[in-house]
C-alpha cells in the first residue's frame, strides 16, 4: 500500500529485536494497571471523575476563543506579555527575536513536548544559544539524540547502560551505570546550567482564563527552577491547555498524577500568575526585581482542532499517555515508530492535526481498535473512533489504494461474487490464485503464518445447511433471523449449526436471510463509508423482508456494525436513516440474548462441571457491547464446566481485522502472550464469543497449546442439548 | 491589587471542613510518599526538632524564611545557638541557598488526600530556600488540614488573583531511568515537615 512506504514495517522489526525496549516496556506494561489501580483507591468514583473532566474540557473547547481572550487579558493584566504563535516559525521568530533584545545567551528547559513538536531546540542552538533540558529523561535523550519514546517517560526506551554511555560521553569521563550515581551527577551538571541561564522556557499542564496562572505538575523539582532562577520567563502553552477557573483544575490535579504516574500528586504542583520576583546580580549585589514573564499561546493546528465537530475532542486529552501504557501495540513497539513526539493512538491522531495527514497515515494501521485505552482516558478520548474518523476522511481525500478499491467495491459489495470466490477457494482448499488483491481478502484466505495455522474454508457454508437444520415448530414463541457474518458462514458452519440448536431449543424459529452477505466491518475499517453504505443497505432490505422480532448475530464485531455503524453512517440519508434504525434496533448479540432466555426460562442456575473453561472477552464485544457477565453466565449453567478466569482475559488476542495478517509480526507476540494466560489459568477449553477470536486463538493453540481446546460459547451450549 | 495571599489561608478555608481531625491521614499520606513527619504540642518541641535535624545532618549553613511558627519557636536563633550560620535576609538567601545544607520555610496548609502541604512561593526566597538546599523543612499547623485537593484548590480559587503557589509533596524524585524510583533530583532530597498543634497566640489550631 501507497501509504507505508515509509517503511514501517521495517522499522517495526527493528523495534521487535530490540530486547532492552522489550523489556523496558513489557515490565511497564504489567506494572502500569497494577499501579493506576492502587493510585485510584481513594478516589470514590473513578468514572464520575472521568466524566467531570470531559465535561470541563468539552465545555472549554466550545468556548475557546473566548477564554484563550480572557486568559491573554488576565495574563497581560497581570504583567505578563502574551504572543499568539500560528504556527512554529511564527513562535520560533518571537522567541530569537526575545532572545536578542534581551541578551538571552543561555537557556535552561523544563519540559515542554510543544516546543518538541517544532524541534525548538535545534533552533536556538543553530542561533547560537545554549539551551539544556533539563528534566532527567529529557536531558538524557538530548544527549543521546533521541526524539521522546513515551510522553511522561521520554528515556523509557534506554537502560541503565546506555545511559551511563551517554553520561560518560557528555561529561567525559567514566561514568558507571548506577542510577542513584547518575541521578546526582545530573543534579550537579544541571544545578550550573540553572544558576547560570538568562531564560527558562517551561510547558504548562494547564492555564486558567481566570487569573492568567500557569498550572505546572512536576515531580524533579526542575520546573521550580526553571521559572525561579532566570530572570525571563517563557511559557509555551498549547490552546487545548486553557481552562475557565482555578477550580476547573481540581479534575485535571486529580486525574493526572494518577493516571500517568500512579502517584496521588506529583512532587510539585506550582501555578504562576504574573510576573514574580527574582533576584539579579548587579555591582556584586543582589537585587529583587519582577521577571520578565513571556507566554506564547501555541495553535499550530489546535485551533483547527478545535473547529472541527469530530476532532474538537483531542482537547480533552492532558497527556497523561494512559492510552499508551495499555496499548498492546505501543507495549511491542515504543513510541519511535510512531514518527513525530506524540506516541500511540493519541500520538497518532495529534500528528495528523500537528504535523500533517500523510504522517497520519504511515502509522494509523497501528491502532487495532481494541479500545482498551478508552477504558483508562481520564479524559475519555475516543482514540479508535477518531483513528477510524481519520481513515475515512483520507479515503474521501484521495480514495483507497488501488487493490483495496477493486475488493470493496467490487467483490465484497457484490454478494454473488463475493460468495462464489470463498466457495471456490473451499474447493481448491487453497487460496485463490487470480489476481493479487485477493490476498487482502477476509482473512481465512491469507494462508499460514508463524504461530498461528489459519483454517480451511469449509466445504458446505452454512447457507446451505439452514434447510437440513431448521426445525418446524408448532407455535413458536419468538421468530429471529440469523446473521451468520462471513466467518461462521464459511469458516465455521458448525458454530452456525450450535446456534441454531440453542435458539430453536427454546422454541424459537430461526431464518436465514439468503441476501445478507459480509457486514462490512472490514470495509468501514478501512474507511471507506460510501462502499459500507451500499453493503449495509442490502443487508437491510433482506432482513426487513424476513420480518422476524429479532435480528441474531453470534460475532461481536458484526453485532457492532449491524446494531451501531449501519444507523450511524445512513443518519443522513433521508430514504434510510428510519429504516437503518428500525433495523439496528432489532439487533441482539447471542450470548446477551440466550442468557435473558434462559433466565426467563430458569435455565441460568449455576451448575458445577468438570471441564475447566476460560472465557476470552473480545474487544468489541467487552469494550463497545458492554458484554462480559452473560457468556460466563452461561457458561457456568451448562453443568459441564468448571469457569476459571485467566490474566488479562479482555486483552486483544491480535486479530483486528486485517492488521492480524497484514503485521503478523505485531500480531504474533500479542497472540503468543495470550496463549502463556490461557496455559497459567489452567483451563481445557476456552470460551469465545467472538469467530475471528476463535480463529486466532485457536491458530495459536494448534501450534502452541494443542491439548486445550477453543470453543464458541454458542457450540459449549449445544453440546449440553439432547437432539 | 492582593499579591501575597498567605495571610488568607484560614478565612478561605471551607469552614468546619478543616482541622487537627485529618491529620492523621495527611500525615499517613506524606509518609507514603518519604515526606519526613514530627507532630509536636508546642513551638518549643518545634524548636527542638528542628535543631536535633541540623545536628544530624551536620549541617553548618542553613537558610530561612521567617513566618509566624518558626518566630514564635525562636526556632532560628536555636539554630544559631547550635553552631550554624542561618541567613534570613533575601539578598543572604540569595548568595548562600546554593550552598546551604537546609532550607526552612512556613507552609500554609496540608492535604490530606495526598498528603501535599501548599506553599506561598510568591515571595522569591521561599522559593530558593524549598528548591536549592539539599533538604528542606517546614513548619505547618496540625490543625490546617483539608479533606481533599479539591477542597484546597476550592481555596485557592478564593484569594489566589495572582502570584506564585506550590504544592509540594515530599521530597524531589524521578523514575526516568529504568523506572527506578530515584529520590532528590533537582530538588530536596529529604522533606521535613514540623506540624505545631499550638498556635502563634498560644491556643490550640
Amino acid at each position: 500500500m501507497a501509504v507505508n512506504e515509509r517503511n514501517i514495517k521495517k522499522e517495526i522489526s527493528q523495534k521487535l529485536k530490540d530486547d532492552v525496549l522489550r523489556g523496558a516496556l513489557g515490565r511497564f506494561g504489567e506494572a502500569y494497571p497494577v499501579s493506576r489501580a492502587k493510585a485510584y483507591e481513594n478516589v470514590e468514583d473513578i468514572e464520575a471523575l472521568r466524566d467531570e473532566l470531559k465535561a470541563m474540557k468539552v465545555a472549554a473547547v466550545a468556548d475557546i476563543e473566548a477564554i484563550a481572550d480572557r486568559f491573554e487579558a488576565e495574563a497581560a493584566r497581570r504583567g505578563a506579555k502574551v504572543f499568539r504563535a500560528a504556527d512554529g516559525p511564527a513562535l520560533k521568530k518571537y522567541l530569537l527575536d526575545l532572545c536578542k533584545d534581551k541578551g538571552v545567551k543561555r537557556v535552561v528547559k523544563s519540559k515542554s513536548m510543544a516546543s518538541e513538536e517544532i524541534h525548538l531546540n535545534h533552533t536556538l542552538e543553530e542561533a547560537g544559544i545554549h539551551v539544556k533540558e533539563t528534566d532527567l529523561g529529557e536531558w538524557i535523550i538530548a544527549l543521546a539524540g533521541h526524539t521522546p519514546s513515551h510522553m511522561v517517560m521520554p528515556a523509557i526506551h534506554l537502560n541503565r547502560q546506555q545511559c551511563a554511555e551517554y553520561f560518560s560521553k557528555e561529561l567525559n569521563e567514566e561514568i558507571p551505570p548506577d542510577i542513584p550515581f547518575m541521578v546526582q551527577t545530573a543534579r550537579k551538571t544541571l544545578r550550573e546550567e540553572f544558576l547560570q541561564a538568562d531564560m527558562g522556557i517551561s510547558g504548562a499542564n494547564f492555564g486558567i482564563a481566570e487569573n492568567g496562572a500557569i498550572g505546572l505538575v512536576t515531580n524533579e523539582g526542575n520546573a521550580r527552577l526553571v521559572t525561579t532562577l532566570p530572570r525571563v520567563h517563557v511559557v509555551i502553552i498549547g490552546y487545548e491547555k486553557l481552562i475557565p477557573t482555578v477550580e476547573d483544575a481540581i479534575p485535571i490535579l486529580r486525574s493526572l498524577p494518577r493516571s500517568a504516574t500512579a502517584q496521588l500528586a506529583t512532587s510539585y504542583v506550582s501555578m504562576i500568575s504574573g510576573p514574580t520576583p527574582t533576584l539579579v546580580k548587579q555591582g556584586g549585589k543582589w537585587v529583587e526585581q519582577d521577571k520578565e514573564l513571556h507566554i506564547i499561546l501555541f495553535d499550530n493546528g489546535r485551533l483547527k482542532a478545535a473547529k472541527d465537530e469530530k476532532f474538537k475532542e483531542i482537547f480533552q486529552c492532558v497527556r497523561c499517555a494512559s492510552c499508551l501504557n495499555v496499548c498492546p501495540v505501543y507495549q511491542l513497539v515504543g513510541g519511535h515508530v510512531y514518527g513525530h513526539i506524540y506516541a500511540g493512538g493519541i500520538g497518532a491522531i495529534l500528528t495528523a492535526f500537528f504535523n500533517s495527514m500523510g504522517d497520519f497515515e504511515k502509522i494509523n494501521e497501528l491502532c487495532i481498535g481494541c479500545r482498551k485505552c478508552t477504558t483508562v482516558c481520564p479524559g475519555r478520548i475516543n482514540i479508535p473512533g477518531l483513528i477510524e474518523e481519520l481513515r475515512v476522511r483520507g479515503v474521501k481525500d484521495h480514495g483507497l489504494p488501488f487493490s483495496l478499491k477493486l475488493l470493496f467495491e467490487n467483490v465484497i459489495a457484490n454478494r454473488r461474487l463475493f460468495h462464489s470466490l470463498l466457495r471456490t477457494a473451499a474447493i481448491g482448499q487453497k487460496p485463490v490464485q487470480s489476481g493479487r488483491f485477493i490476498r487482502h481478502l477476509p482473512l481465512f484466505l491469507a494462508g499460514m503464518t508463524e504461530g498461528r495455522s489459519l483454517p480451511a474454508v469449509a466445504d458446505t457454508p452454512l447457507r446451505d445447511r439452514v434447510r437440513k437444520i431448521t426445525k418446524k415448530l408448532a407455535s413458536p414463541a419468538k421468530k429471529v433471523a440469523f446473521f451468520s457474518g462471513c466467518n461462521m458462514d464459511f469458516v465455521y458452519p458448525e458454530t452456525g449449526e450450535s446456534v441454531y440448536k440453542v435458539l430453536q431449543d427454546l422454541n424459537i424459529a430461526v431464518v436465514f436471510p439468503e441476501e445478507q452477505s459480509c457486514c462490512g466491518k472490514p470495509v468501514v475499517g478501512f474507511g471507506d463509508v460510501e462502499t459500507t453504505k451500499r453493503i449495509a443497505k442490502r443487508n437491510i432490505e433482506a432482513f426487513e423482508k424476513a420480518g422476524v422480532d429479532y435480528v441474531i448475530a453470534a460475532c461481536p464485531s458484526c453485532t457492532e456494525t449491524l446494531h451501531v455503524t449501519y444507523p450511524e453512517i445512513l443518519a443522513d440519508d433521508p430514504e434510510w436513516a428510519e429504516r437503518a434504525k428500525a433495523f439496528a434496533a432489532k439487533v441482539r448479540e447471542f450470548s446477551q440474548f440466550v442468557c435473558g432466555e434462559y433466565e426467563q426460562a430458569g435455565r441460568l442456575t449455576k451448575k458445577p462441571g468438570a471441564t475447566k473453561v476460560t472465557f476470552h472477552d473480545s474487544c468489541h464485544m467487552k469494550r463497545v457491547l458492554n458484554i462480559h457477565e452473560e457468556p460466563r453466565k452461561l457458561l457456568a449453567s451448562t453443568g459441564a464446566c468448571e469457569v476459571v478466569e485467566m490474566k488479562d482475559c479482555d486483552k486483544c488476542c491480535g486479530m483486528a481485522g486485517a492488521f492480524g495478517i497484514k503485521y503478523s509480526e505485531l500480531s504474533a507476540p500479542i497472540l503468543k502472550q495470550k496463549i502463556e494466560n490461557i496455559k497459567d489459568s489452567g483451563a481445557q477449553v476456552v470460551a469465545v464469543g467472538c469467530p475471528a477470536c476463535m480463529m486466532q486463538i485457536g491458530g495459536g493453540l494448534d501450534k502452541q497449546a494443542p491439548d486445550i481446546k477453543v470453543r464458541h460459547v454458542a457450540d459449549i451450549l449445544a453440546d449440553q442439548i439432547k437432539d | 491589587m492582593m499579591k501575597k495571599v498567605c495571610e488568607n489561608w484560614e478565612q478561605a478555608l471551607p469552614a468546619g471542613t478543616f482541622g487537627p481531625h485529618l491529620f492523621g491521614e495527611f500525615e499517613t499520606r506524606a509518609k507514603n510518599v518519604s515526606a519526613e513527619v514530627f507532630r509536636v504540642a508546642t513551638a518549643a518541641e518545634a524548636q527542638a526538632v528542628l535543631v536535633e535535624l541540623a545536628k544530624s545532618l551536620g549541617a553548618k549553613k542553613a537558610v530561612a524564611v521567617d513566618c509566624p511558627l518558626a518566630q514564635s519557636a525562636g526556632a532560628y536563633e536555636a539554630l544559631r545557638a547550635a553552631g550554624l550560620e542561618v541567613y534570613t535576609a533575601t539578598d543572604d538567601i540569595a548568595a548562600h541557598a546554593d550552598t546551604a545544607d537546609l532550607g526552612v520555610s512556613g507552609v500554609e496548609f496540608g492535604v490530606a488526600e495526598t498528603g501535599s502541604v501548599l506553599q506561598d512561593a510568591l515571595a522569591v526566597e521561599n522559593r530558593l530556600v524549598s528548591t536549592l538546599p539539599p533538604v528542606h523543612a517546614v513548619f505547618l499547623k496540625s490543625g490546617n488540614i483539608v479533606p481533599a485537593m479539591a477542597d484546597a484548590i476550592g481555596a485557592v480559587a478564593k484569594v489566589f488573583d495572582r502570584g506564585y503557589l506550590s504544592f509540594i509533596t515530599g521530597p524531589s524524585r524521578t523514575a526516568d531511568i529504568e523506572r527506578v524510583l530515584t529520590i532528590g533530583v533537582h530538588g530536596p532530597s529529604r522533606f521535613i515537615i514540623i506540624a505545631v498543634d499550638e498556635t502563634a497566640g498560644g491556643g490550640a489550631a
